[in-house]
């Protein structure tokens, strides 16, 4: 046995040897069962010296944990299936993340095509008049606090007169310039006063003008 | 030096998947571990029982081990908390106990508890391990004798037994090996053939 190998055990025993040799001999210590026989017999030796009483010397302690453990999966093998579900995740990782913003981006696409006017047709703007914004007030209604949402029942009056003024501002080409004006004033005239704000007026003829 | 440098490189191997390191952990501390669990029973077979699943609980939670405090440390307050828990599972299952009392066989209890190395032969060679490392000792040389007493019985540092012996460093170490060294030429003699052979015999 090499005496200078026999040395660094015992001194790694007492913790006393550099980390870097550490590295090496516990490396060897744990292959070469000389030189584990041998690094037992210092445990011996200390129990010993410590007078530990009652302490069997001889007890295959160390045998019957190997024993064990020989049934068991070593911890590197415990921790690779771990390491390769982490690699596949890793892999997965930028084409999920190119997934889920593509996702976002189509569902705000379709959501804004949906907001924006048609190809083609004249901007209009929809005015609700401050009557139709006003919310009735608990206090007004006589009754208390609620959870039921009013019905939104005043939108559905604006929006047929200006379907029909973009309606027949598109058809302009084909219709009468002078009966085309009076249409668009009838429409102007036929609904509520308040809904016949300045704005929507002057919007609607500028662009049937 | 840096503190538990030795054990932490078993361990880092143990947690690469290197099996045999841990069982060079479990031949260095396996007597200290008993030592320790015989606080809480008396029964050195139960407190070799309890320190093997203390080892094998060890073992199981090495990955979680990180090093921040000394694996010596570590595996001591794993080994309390198993005798502790031996202990209250045992006190709470005191039907074996008076069953065996009331088999009237006196015998019964201590064959019950009597396995392994605490066969005759064991005891006998227990006992011979003992007088034999004591007899090596007293053959020693001073100075060789000092130092490994001064490690194994104070736990001393090399620095601390080359203060208290004024000498360097490095002659402790090799005293404290060449001190093993002889002590295990013996030891080998008893084994006849290694620790081996013992827990064969065991």
């Amino acid at each position: 046995m090499n005496e200078e190998l026999d040395s660094q055990l015992s001194a790694m025993f007492d913790d006393e040897l550099l980390p870097a040799e550490c590295e090496l001999l516990a490396r060897r210590l744990s292959r070469d069962e000389h030189l584990k026989a041998r690094w037992g017999r210092y445990a011996i030796v200390g129990a010993v010296i410590r007078a530990e009483r009652g302490v069997r010397l001889n007890a295959p302690l160390a045998g019957r944990v190997n024993a064990v453990l020989l049934a068991e999966p070593a911890l590197a093998a415990h921790t690779a299936p771990r390491d390769r579900n982490h690699a596949r995740l890793r892999w997965w990782r930028p084409l999920a993340g190119a997934a889920v913003a593509a996702g976002v981006a189509t569902v705000s696409i379709l959501w804004l095509r949906t907001q924006a006017p048609l190809p083609g047709a004249p901007l209009v703007t929809q005015v609700t008049t401050p009557g139709q914004a006003t919310l009735p007030t608990p206090a007004a209604s006589g009754q208390g606090d609620s959870y039921v949402v009013p019905r939104p029942k005043p939108a559905a009056a604006v929006v047929p007169s200006t379907e029909l003024a973009n309606y027949v501002v598109a058809h302009s080409m084909f219709s009468n310039p002078v009966a085309r004006r009076n249409l668009l004033s009838a429409f102007m005239t036929s609904e509520s006063p308040a809904a016949g704000t300045e704005e929507l007026q002057s919007d609607v003829k500028a662009i049937a003008h | 030096m840096s503190a538990d440098a030795s054990d932490l490189s078993l361990v880092r191997r143990v947690q690469r998947g290197d099996k045999g390191a841990f069982d060079a952990l479990v031949l260095k501390y396996q007597h200290k571990l008993v030592k320790l669990v015989m606080r809480y029973v008396r029964n050195p077979a139960e407190a070799e029982d309890i320190a093997q699943e203390a080892f094998i609980k060890a073992y199981r939670a090495l990955p979680q081990f990180r090093g921040d405090s000394a694996f010596y440390t570590w595996l001591y307050r794993i080994a309390i908390n198993t005798a502790k828990n031996a202990v209250v599972s045992r006190d709470r299952s005191p039907v074996e106990y008076d069953l065996d009392r009331n088999n009237n066989d006196e015998s019964y209890d201590m064959q019950g508890r009597m396995k392994d190395s605490e066969t005759p032969e064991g005891l006998v060679l227990t006992d011979e391990i003992r007088s034999t490392v004591n007899a090596a000792i007293d053959a020693l040389p001073e100075d060789l004798r000092t130092a490994i007493v001064l490690r194994e019985l104070e736990g001393l540092s090399y620095e601390e037994i080359a203060a208290a012996m004024d000498c360097p460093v490095g002659t402790v170490r090799s005293r404290i090996f060449r001190a093993r060294e002889a002590i295990d030429r013996r030891l080998r003699e008893v084994f006849e053939g290694g620790l081996g052979r013992a827990e064969e015999l065991g």
